[in-house]
């Protein structure tokens, strides 16, 4: 057996019961026992977290398409909220020229 | 059950204060020789990691004295206790008396101490002097983790072939004839057990630590650290090597004594 490399190991933390589990950071460990100890003594050993999750960073499956994750075309209406307004109504306003409602005041 | 100090008998009181100082001075001394890894470590996590251990250790040996400066109470405080006696009024296992030495040397020491040291608190977790137990109940959640990360450093160090192993036994070689010194007995140790301080005497708990470390001796093929040489000076005749941590470790008390830090 020789000495393994080094290897990146992403940690998630939950902070109180019911709170989902957040990324805290990475460390780096030649294998998941020892990723585990390094990642409570870097987001666990002052009581700031009451579950760890360490991941080995190569496991992860990465996507970061901005063709598959940030379509061109608007898709707004797809969202509960509707089609977003704010855009279509300034450009009808500088078309007609009207300025823009300011709030009454009371 | 005991709930406090005064209630000690005094026979019990005088062998309670040896056990309580040998066990904050070993804390205390493997706590500042691993705290000379800090910025040194073989990597940064693992700088990390054995600093906390070394943090974690002088915690307990704080505690420890607090307890012993109650059972004493002789108008001494903790800081006085820890800092305040010539070199040979401490009383830490000849283990720890050895230099820092090579990472393999701090491993190594580590893993016998606290496998050492897990044993000697579980004889104390039920024990009839309450403050106590209640304080190894904690000391005891910590140690668990000092033990399980030592032993994957220890099991790494012995697996893998050439260098780390070589230089692991090596270290075994140093500090295993020493490594029983932990468990020495102590004076009027039998009076403890009568008045179930602790649960037995040093010969079991010596039979049950080799008994804790030999399946993991084995499966390594390394050699088991042998019966102690002068058991009667195990904790005393101090080493040139902890003197010259001693002049480290109280420099800064020393420098102007009586100061409020």
């Amino acid at each position: 057996m020789t000495a393994p490399a080094l290897e990146p190991w992403e940690v998630f933390r939950q902070e109180k019961d019911g709170d989902p589990m957040r990324h805290g950071g990475s460390v780096m460990a030649p294998d998941a026992e020892l990723a585990v100890h390094y990642a409570r003594e870097l987001f666990g050993r002052r009581q700031e977290s009451i579950r760890l999750w360490v991941v080995r960073r190569a496991d992860i499956h990465d996507l970061a398409d901005p063709d598959l994750l940030q379509p061109p075309l608007d898709r707004s209406f797809k969202k509960p909220g509707g089609y977003v307004m704010r855009e279509k109504l300034a450009a009808a306003r500088e078309q007609s020229g009207q300025e823009k409602p300011q709030a009454k005041s009371r | 059950m005991t709930t406090s100090s005064p209630d000690l008998l005094p026979a019990t009181r005088n062998a309670v204060s040896l056990l309580l100082l040998a066990m904050a001075d070993d804390e205390f001394v493997i706590g500042f020789s691993d705290s000379e890894w800090t910025g040194i470590a073989p990597m940064l996590e693992e700088d990390v990691a054995m600093s906390s251990l070394a943090q974690d250790e002088l915690g307990h040996a704080q505690a420890l004295y607090r307890l012993l400066a109650e059972v004493v109470d002789d108008g001494r405080d903790a800081d006085a206790i820890a800092y305040d006696r010539p070199p040979e009024g401490y009383y830490h296992a000849r283990l720890l008396d050895h230099p820092r030495g090579d990472w393999a040397d701090a491993i190594a020491r580590r893993f016998l101490y606290d496998t050492a040291d897990s044993v000697r608190l579980e004889a104390l977790a039920e024990s009839s002097f309450v403050p106590l137990r209640e304080l190894v109940a904690k000391l005891r959640r910590e140690e668990r983790y000092h033990v399980m990360h030592v032993s994957l450093w220890f099991e790494r160090l012995a697996s893998t072939h050439g260098e780390p192993r070589r230089r692991l036994i090596e270290a075994l070689e140093r500090l295993g004839p020493d490594a029983a010194t932990v468990l020495a007995p102590l004076p009027n140790e039998l009076a403890m057990v009568m008045a179930g301080i602790v649960s037995v005497a040093s010969p079991e708990l010596e039979a049950r630590w080799r008994a804790e470390i030999e399946p993991a001796f084995d499966r390594l093929d390394l050699p088991m650290p042998p019966a102690v040489a002068e058991p009667d000076s195990a904790r005393t005749a101090h080493s040139e090597a902890f003197r010259r941590l001693w002049g480290e470790f109280t420099s800064v008390r020393r420098a102007e004594p009586g100061a409020t830090w």
